[in-house]
């Protein structure tokens, strides 16, 4: 079933209200584990996107575009001195490999590809198609 | 601040007067109503408490009693006071929503006036409406007259902001009978009624935005089971709080209420189980019978919800006959009242002669010379040791004899 | 207001609507949400209607929200919010706020069916009474939470569980009823139709922005192309939406104050329906020589609809 054994608990013990804390420590922005961040659907995908930094623009249309709020990002700052996203990696455990980023990446070679799962992301990366 | 109503010691009001005066000393936050008769006076006199500066909460009058109710547990879980009040079709209309609300564990207050369901179409009063929320998990209190529907109201608040309980509670008065009947009534002053139900007690507020709260999340097989009986478990444990809500009323009062009232219970031989506003109209008829010499005696639970089924088993150990007088159509089966209160003699071993009599549909009137008839044809049953008369009678039904066995 | 600059700004935006949620892979529910809830800085309360988004992303012990959230049932999100509003109202009046530090929005989401049908008097009616918060509705054109039925959203044409193709039917009946002009009508001040997506990404955060810092009852109908009952490949859902927009079976539009209306994307050159309806398979009989017909109704229609708002923004009425 759905809830993983070590949160299961019984009618004494649950919250009245069915009521869930996003927030373990709402102060340091710490997620409960009722925050489903720290759920997996990982089990979902049969393929998965992986992420090439050497071709990525950080146009960052995988990131509003990601339904599963995948992409992770480094705020940095550019040459003019303001804020900006830098995508650096996919959280694996929220992917469902649904292949919407990859489709609306617009680099030349796309900085991002689907392959299976077993392949491992090195690999991945060494099989990434060269410009011809 | 909102203005001080000042009151006389004593007041001529009718129920629905008195229920909105009870709303305005909570100095409810948010009250979301929807108008229909006979509650109507409520949400009126709330709007005018308003427009005169008595109430410095948000009034917000919806499109409807079911986003009446809707707007009372957004309103709720936000974190604050909230309270509203219905009647029989309105009341209907919210019965999806008084489920999620109690689920949530959102302290509502809601003034009940009791009134028939449809169809045919009927704006008085009986029992049908409370019957039909009867499991929707809140605590139904019961308010036989307009100073008992003004004290109901308070206590509602306290008992269910309470930690312990958390569930919401109605309170119930007959149509027009308690409603649009002026008798007198003893208000307590704003902030002595104020102070005794204190401050509200946030629990999550979805307002406290800094810690978000997820309210009305979904639980398949793994977890609704347990919600609920957890809920249940609150509403069995609620009589505890009660009764120190109800003794701390009396404190202030002397007023004293019981989750089961009675009425020359002690030295009974018959007794009648009857709930709101024909329970004054038979301790008239009691006393009447007892003049003829018949033992007679009256029970009623004021809390409805919870049932308070091992209180009443013990007052009636010594009664031999017992009329149950139930004021909603049963459809096919016995009157709510007949069936809690034989399950609960028979769970204590309790063997007293059950009948069931249906009365008031629709505020049909039942006089204490119908309820006397009553009385005697129990005493039938108290003499032959055993039921001689049918198992479900009608009261002042028109036409040839109703009855069924 | 957040102002939405370019998307490297807005990436930077800490997300408040989590993964781990069940959606189906591909569902454009999730990109509209994390959109309009990442499109303000302020603190939000958030009721959402049963439905895809309801069902998906309260799955307890898990919550997806990193705002207040409340679902109470199918045809009352509106209200819900409403009575939430009125709370803060209350609170701020009797200086009770629980942190008057925060600014706190009202956000309701519901799908097309807890938005046209069933929730939409909830809606009319807290609307009506001016409650400050944004409406979203999620339009996937049915009740796909439940197997893709019909609603009053369903595009006449299209195959649903309750308005089935068969020998004799060409699918649902009724055309579309128009909910954003309907509200308008409502005088909301601010009222606007979105897609999901890279291309008008910037179209749907700057009115999610907008709205959240308008006073007064807003209403946004996002369209929510569905991969799972709309029949279509789960990484085209973006494009889906982009042709609903480049055919204008859905502009994208804004009304302000009920009356001014101003479209917000022209495509260069209207792309024939047939483009949009071929790539999803509710709408595959459609292509049979007897149906052939209705997709030369539905082209004229849009036609139609597409010269209706061009003229009403002219007028500028
Ligand atoms: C009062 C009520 N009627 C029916 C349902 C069953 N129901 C739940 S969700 C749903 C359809 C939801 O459709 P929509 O609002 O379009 O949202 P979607 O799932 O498509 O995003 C239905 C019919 C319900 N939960 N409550
Ligand atoms: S495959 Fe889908 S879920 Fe995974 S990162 Fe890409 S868009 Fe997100
Ligand atoms: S869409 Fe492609 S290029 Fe743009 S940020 Fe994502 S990976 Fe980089
Ligand atoms: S059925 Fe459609 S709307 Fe529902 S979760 Fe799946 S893709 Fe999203
Ligand atoms: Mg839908």
């Amino acid at each position: 079933m759905a809830t993983p054994k070590e949160m299961m608990t019984t009618w004494d013990k649950i919250q009245p209200g069915a009521v869930l804390p996003s927030f373990e420590d709402p102060e340091k922005k710490i997620r409960s584990k009722f925050n489903s961040y720290n759920y997996k659907v990982a089990d979902w995908r049969v393929e998965k996107p992986v992420f090439n930094r050497d071709l990525c623009i950080d146009c960052d249309f995988c990131w509003v575009s990601c339904p599963d709020s995948c992409f992770i990002v480094e705020e940095v700052e550019n040459k003019r001195g303001k804020k900006q996203a830098k995508i650096v990696g996919i959280n694996y455990n929220l992917c469902k490999g649904c292949a919407v980023c990859v489709e609306v990446c617009p680099t030349p070679i796309k900085s991002l590809l689907m392959f299976p799962e077993f392949v491992d992301n090195d690999e991945a990366l060494k099989q990434w198609p060269k410009k011809d | 601040m909102a203005e001080r109503y000042e009151l006389k010691q004593k007041e001529v009001w009718d129920g629905n007067m008195a229920a909105s005066h009870a709303l305005r000393q909570a100095q409810v936050d948010v009250v979301a109503a929807y108008p229909i008769t006979p509650s109507t006076p409520i949400v009126q006199n709330y709007a005018q408490f308003l427009a005169d500066g008595y109430v410095d909460g948000e009034f917000v009058m919806v499109e409807s009693e079911h986003s009446a109710m809707s707007a009372c547990v957004g309103a709720s879980a936000a974190g604050g006071r909230v309270a509203t009040a219905t009647s029989s079709q309105g009341y209907a209309l919210m019965v999806e929503v008084l489920y999620q609300a109690s689920g949530m564990r959102l302290p509502i207050v809601m003034t009940v006036v009791n009134r028939a369901l449809a169809s045919p179409l009927n704006i008085h009063g009986d029992h049908g409406d409370l019957y039909l929320g009867r499991d929707a998990g809140w605590i139904h209190l019961i308010a036989n007259n307009p100073q008992e529907a003004y004290d109901m109201t308070l206590c509602a608040f306290k008992i269910a902001e309470n930690e312990k309980v958390r569930l919401p509670v109605t309170t119930n008065q007959d149509g027009f009978l308690v409603s649009h009947t002026a008798q007198v009534v003893e208000p307590l002053d704003d902030d002595t009624a104020y102070k005794f139900i204190g401050d509200y007690k946030a629990m999550n507020p979805m307002l406290d935005t800094k810690n978000p709260q997820t309210y009305g999340a979904q639980t398949e097989e793994e977890w609704h089971f347990e919600f609920k009986a957890s809920q249940h478990k609150a509403l069995m444990e609620s009589p505890a709080v009660i009764d120190e809500v109800f003794a701390e009323f009396e404190k202030l009062t002397g007023r004293k209420y019981n989750r089961v009232e009675t009425y020359k219970l002690d030295d009974a031989d018959v007794a009648l189980v009857v709930m709101g506003s024909a329970y004054e109209t038979a301790m008239v008829a009691v006393d009447k019978a007892r003049e003829e010499g018949i033992k007679a005696g009256l029970i009623m639970p004021r809390s409805f919800r919870p049932f308070p089924y091992n209180e009443i088993a013990e007052k009636l150990k010594n009664v031999k006959a017992v009329a149950a007088l139930d004021r909603s159509a049963p459809m096919g089966a016995m009157g709510a009242l007949y069936n809690e209160v034989s399950g609960a003699l028979a769970a204590n071993g309790q063997s007293s002669i059950m009948t069931n009599y249906i009365y008031g549909l629709g505020g049909r009137d039942t006089t204490a010379q119908h309820i006397l008839e009553v009385i005697k044809e129990t005493e039938k049953n108290a003499k032959a040791g055993k039921r001689v008369t049918d198992l479900q009678g009608f009261i002042n039904l028109r036409g040839p004899k109703l009855s069924f066995n | 207001m957040k102002n939405i600059g370019n998307l490297k700004e807005f990436a930077c935006t800490p997300d408040r609507f989590q993964g781990g949620h069940r959606l189906c892979p591909g569902c454009a529910h999730g990109m509209i949400v994390r959109e309009v809830v990442n499109a303000t800085d302020d603190d939000l309360v958030v009721s959402t209607a049963t439905g895809c988004l309801e069902v998906c992303s309260a799955i307890y012990p898990y919550t997806s929200w990193d705002v207040s959230w409340l679902h109470i049932g199918f045809e009352n999100a509106a209200a819900g919010i409403s009575g939430a509003e009125a709370m803060y109202k209350a609170l701020s009046r009797k200086n009770k706020l629980y942190n008057e530090d925060r600014n706190v929005k009202f956000v309701a989401f519901g799908g097309d069916g807890g938005t046209y049908d069933i929730g939409f008097q909830s809606l009319s009616g807290a609307t009506e009474r001016g409650h400050d918060f944004l409406y979203v509705c999620l339009d996937n054109e049915g009740y796909m939470n439940t197997g893709g039925q019909r609603s009053s959203s369903t595009p006449i044409g299209a195959h649903t569980t309750t308005s089935p193709r068969g020998r004799v039917s060409y699918g649902e009946k009724h055309r579309k009823k128009d909910l954003t002009m309907i509200m308008a009508a409502h005088g909301a001040p601010y009222v606007a139709t979105a897609v999901p997506g890279s291309k008008h990404w910037k179209d749907l955060a700057a009115k999610a922005a907008k709205a959240l810092s308008t006073v007064g009852p807003t209403f946004i109908n996002a369209l929510s192309p569905c991969t799972t009952e709309w029949k279509f490949k789960p990484e085209d859902t973006v494009e889906i939406g982009d042709l609903a927009v480049e055919t204008c079976m859905f502009p994208l539009y804004e009304i302000e104050d009920g009356h001014k209306l101003t479209i917000n994307y022209r495509p260069k050159n209207k792309v024939p329906v047939e483009e949009y309806l071929s790539k999803q398979g509710r709408f595959s009989h459609l292509f049979k020589p007897e149906n052939k017909w209705l997709i030369e109704e539905i082209q004229k229609e849009v036609d139609r609809y597409w010269e209706y708002l061009q003229r009403r923004e002219e007028a500028g009425v």
